[in-house]
Parts: structure tokens; sequence; C-alpha cells
């Protein structure tokens, strides 16, 4: 608390212990830029921005983890379904079916050169995966269940398209309704969903920037207005235009900065909420840990839009001194 | 042949050279025609004229606040009709200008607003220092370096400007009615400061409309007449056309 209470204190020291003198401690700037109602608004809106792009970039990432999570649990991996009727639609009583599974299972072993392992599913096991659909008071006795078998493939198999295209041939000799789902359509899906919105949200990022961009450059169009007399003076003086561009241009990069951190600050705070009311992750979404390298791109948030700010305040700056005689 | 003239430097050691000057302000009437004259090194010139002859513009083209739409000008023998705005820069800083109207720094402190034109031309801070405390004691104004100019009066302003124009020793220097402000005794004494400025090498020209200063010190004057120039010799006191001096 009272470190608190000291910092408060050295915000709202006088600035100027007398009135009408100048305050001592050197003059950083010619021009009175940090001066007027304009700055506060500056710095709240890039922190805004920096708040913004900090989410939208970690929901790219958090985006990106999901599309890894989820994959990387399908990768190499494929399902083999052998239905609970046959191809007339009669129901299959559970020896056929079982039946039906051993001349799998005995196909599934001749192909050693690309199956790593397979699990025939018990029923219960079945019964869980279907347990978010139908409930937990499923009765497995009064619903024909197919049989699933769990095949694992080995990594980095050439040709593996053709063999699963063999594999198929061979398992229709045994029965044509068996299939083999391989994932690759819903995980296709699943990626090109994540792709979209990651894409959504670097797309907002970038929006984020070029709004930055017009946001410095319409405040320091503002400020070189309101002191066009002051600067046209230092013209007149004999400053050359990088004279005047470096106040211009390191006002700008003060309040891109302030703006910034503010903003991040702020964007941590609301990551850390997000992150306690998910509960750490669970099985849909991942939590919100950030790898370092992640962490590191948002750190870098601040000191990229103060230089965004610094390089916009000097394109402005010098556009309109060019204009001067 | 204007355009070749314009890429040569000249050789010329004239502070400034307007020959057949005109200047209008878009594409308004011209405010200044036919303008021409020399002023040399270390010349002192009162310009002088009716309200509306056109001083504001012809300081103004002299101070390179604007460019002549016509004609040729020359300042420290390098004409600067076609010259680059980045080497209008160092000129400038060689030309000293009290403003009628001050245009002090209102945010900056006495000292800071004379220290600036020796920070643009990038001195040391301890020069800085040296040179503003020692001129602002010179102008009177030793006890107020640390005040806005807000809280000075019309005339410690006055003295803050002149102060600014005079800091960088500049090669030629333009005052807009240095005295308006001030009574005659001080007024007096800086145009005695002036005439020591002068003395040193210093080009001065001083825009006014106060008789008895330009009697009393005597010095030529430029008059202005809707637009046009003529000179006034202060030995003969005959009008004389500068146009065919050339």
């Amino acid at each position: 608390m009272r470190v608190i209470l000291r910092i408060l204190t050295w915000f709202l020291r006088p600035k100027d212990k007398k009135l009408g003198v100048a305050p001592d401690g050197g003059q950083r700037y010619d021009l009175p830029l940090n001066k007027g109602s304009g700055t506060g608004f500056l710095i709240m809106l890039v922190a805004l921005m920096t708040f913004l792009a900090a989410m939208a970039l970690t929901m790219s990432f958090v985006m990106g983890e999901i599309t890894h999570r989820w994959a990387a649990g399908l990768e190499n991996r494929m399902t083999i379904e052998i239905p609970a009727e046959d191809s007339e639609g009669k129901i299959l009583d559970k020896a056929a079916l079982r039946e039906k599974a051993a001349k799998v299972t005995a196909l599934l072993d001749k192909q050693k050169e690309f199956i790593a392992s397979y699990n025939m599913m018990s029923e219960e096991e079945i019964a869980a995966l279907l347990t978010p659909w139908l409930g937990e008071n499923l009765v497995l006795q009064d619903i024909p269940l197919p049989a699933l078998i769990a095949v694992d493939i080995k990594p980095k198999i050439k040709d593996l398209d053709a063999q699963i295209t063999a594999l198929q041939e061979n398992l229709a000799a045994i029965a044509p309704d068996i299939r083999i789902d391989t994932h690759e359509d819903w995980l296709g899906e699943l990626v090109r969903f994540t792709a979209s919105l990651r894409f959504g949200a670097l797309m907002v990022t970038l929006l984020i920037g070029v709004t930055m961009v017009a946001a410095v450059a319409g405040g320091i169009n503002s400020r070189i207005a309101i002191h066009r007399k002051e600067v046209e003076l230092l013209h007149l003086m004999g400053a050359r235009d990088n004279y005047i561009n470096r106040q211009f241009q390191r006002h700008a990069l003060i309040l891109c900065l302030q703006g910034s951190l503010i903003g991040l600050c702020g964007a941590f705070v609301i990551m850390g909420l997000i992150a306690l009311v998910s509960g750490g992750g669970n099985t849909l979404l991942p939590d919100m840990s950030l790898s370092t390298s992640q962490i590191g791109i948002l750190l870098a948030l601040p000191a990229f839009s103060a230089l965004v700010g610094a390089v916009t305040a000097r394109y402005t700056v010098l556009r309109a001194l060019s204009k001067m005689p | 042949m204007i355009s070749i003239l314009c890429l040569t430097r000249i050789k010329d050691k004239s502070v400034i050279k307007f020959e057949h000057v005109g200047f209008r302000y878009g594409v308004g009437p011209e405010v200044l025609t036919d303008i021409n004259f020399r002023l040399e090194p270390g010349s002192f010139h009162f310009l002088t004229g009716p309200s509306g002859a056109g001083k504001t513009s012809l300081m103004n083209l002299m101070y390179l606040g604007q460019r002549p739409t016509r004609g040729l000008v020359t300042m420290f023998g390098q004409m600067i009709n076609d010259l680059e705005r980045e080497k209008l820069a160092p000129l400038r800083q060689r030309i000293g200008v009290v403003y009628q109207d001050f245009r002090l720094l209102d945010h900056l402190s006495a000292f800071d607003n004379v220290a600036l034109p020796l920070r643009i031309s990038g001195q040391s801070e301890k020069d800085v220092k040296a040179n503003v405390n020692e001129l602002l004691d010179w102008v009177g104004l030793g006890d107020y370096k640390r005040a806005l100019p807000l809280t000075l009066s019309g005339g410690q302003q006055q003295r803050v400007a002149i102060a600014r124009a005079v800091i960088a020793k500049p090669r030629l220097l333009l005052a807009d009615e240095p005295t308006g402000n001030l009574d005659d005794e001080i007024g007096m004494r800086l145009m005695n400061l002036f005439d020591q400025l002068n003395r040193m090498g210093t080009t001065i020209v001083i825009a006014t409309h106060n008789k008895k200063i330009m009697n009393e010190m005597n010095h030529p004057k430029m008059i202005l007449d809707a637009g046009r120039l003529h000179i006034e010799n202060p030995a003969s006191m005959v009008k004389e056309k500068i146009e065919g001096v050339f």
C-alpha cells in the first residue's frame, strides 16, 4: 500500500513549482508536444489497439495449439468399422459380428509392413464413445453396436494410400460394407476451420496495425496543425527537417510505448482470467499457457508498436515539412 | 539563361542581391514589383514605407520565408530560386530575425527561447549556457532567465526576441519594428546594440516607421511604395532609383 501511495505521489507531484516559471532540468522538446488533451487520447487508443492485437494473436496461437493437439491425436491412426447389419439391412447377431471381426484381425495380422498394432475395441469402450451423445444410462443390449478396430499405422510409410486401398479391397472380400476411416476428411475440415480462424485473427492483427498507423498519423497531423506556428518558426530559424522530425518521432515513440505497455498488461490480465475460468484446459480446449516464443512475440508488441509509431510520425512530419519553402 | 544561372553557384560578395524580383501570393496581384538591390557585408539599412507597401513581404523574402515568383535572389553567394530545401537551412542559420510579434515560444523560458538558434546549429550545452546567460544579462533580463514569455512585459519580450536574433552572431540581421514596444531610452540602447553588431560585420536591415531613430542613425533608407523599392541616400538625401545599379 505504501509503495502504491509513493508511486501515486510521484505521478501527481507538482510539475511547475512556481507559476510562470519554466521547469528546471533541461529542455527536452522545443515544441510543447507533451501538453494537451490529445496525448491521453492517443495513449488510450494505442492501449486499446495493443490489447486487441494481443488478444487476436493469442487466439491465433490457441487455434494453432488446438489443431496441433487434435491432429497429433489422430495422426497415423485409422479405424475399421464392421457394421452391425449386413448389406441387406439385416441385424447381425453378436456371434456373426465376432466371426467377421476375427476374419478382419486375421487379415490385419498379415499387414505387418504398415500396421504397427491394432486394438479390437470392447463394448464398454464403444459405449464410452457413445456416452456424450446417448447418455450414461445406455442399455447396450438394446442397440446393435458395430465392431470397431483401432489401428495404429507405422510412421513414415511410403505409398500408404496404396496400402490402405489394398487393405480396403481385401476387407471388401470379407464383407463389402466394412469401412476404413482414416479421419482424413474430418481432420481436413478441422484444419481448414482452425486455419481460417487463425487467418482471421492474423488479419485482425494486421487491421489493428493499419488502424494504429492511421491513428498515429492523424494524431501527429493534428499536432503539426496545432503547433504550426512553432514548427514554422523553427524552420525559419534554420532547423533542418530532421531536427523538427526527431521531436515528433520521439513523442510518438514514447506515447506508443506507454499505450502499448498498458494495453499488453490489460491483455495479460484478461488472458489470466480466461485461463482461470476455463479451468486450465479440458478435452476440447487447450489451456491458455503459451510457449516461450509466443510470449516473446506478445512481449515484443510494445517495441513493435513504438517502432510503428515512430516511423509513422517520421513520414507524416517529413511530408508536412516538405510543403514548407 | 536564368535557369543556367540558377544552377550555378555565383561568386558574389554581397549578402543579398535581388534582381528584378517580383512576388505575389497565389494568383493574386504582385505585391512586390521589379525589386533590385544588393546589400554589401557590414551595411546598415532602414526599410520603411507606408502600411501595405510590401515591407513584410520583402522581409519574408529576405529571411527565406518565401521564394520569389520571378526574378533572381542571391544570398551569401548562392542563388536561392531553385536551391534544394535542405540547403536553405544553413543559409537561414546565418540570418537573425526580430519579428514584429516577437514569435516567442510560450512554453519555453526566456533562456530556452534565446538558446534556440544555438541548439538548432548544434552547439554544445556548455557553450549555449555561457552565451545565453551572458547575453540575457547584457539585455537586462538576467533575473528573468526562467520566466515564461507570457509573464514578461512587452518590452521584456521584445528584448528576448532581439537576444534570440543576435545570439548566433548572424551575418544578416532583419528586424521588423524592433523598437515598437520600447521607450526611447531602451529603444536607442537596442539600436546601439545593432550598431555594434554592424561594426562587427553584421549586415542589418531594420523595418521601421520611427523617423527619429532613422534620422539619428543616419543610414540609407530602403523605401517601399506600392510594391516598388527606392533607396534614399542619407548623405545627399537625393532619391535614387536602384534600377541600373548592376
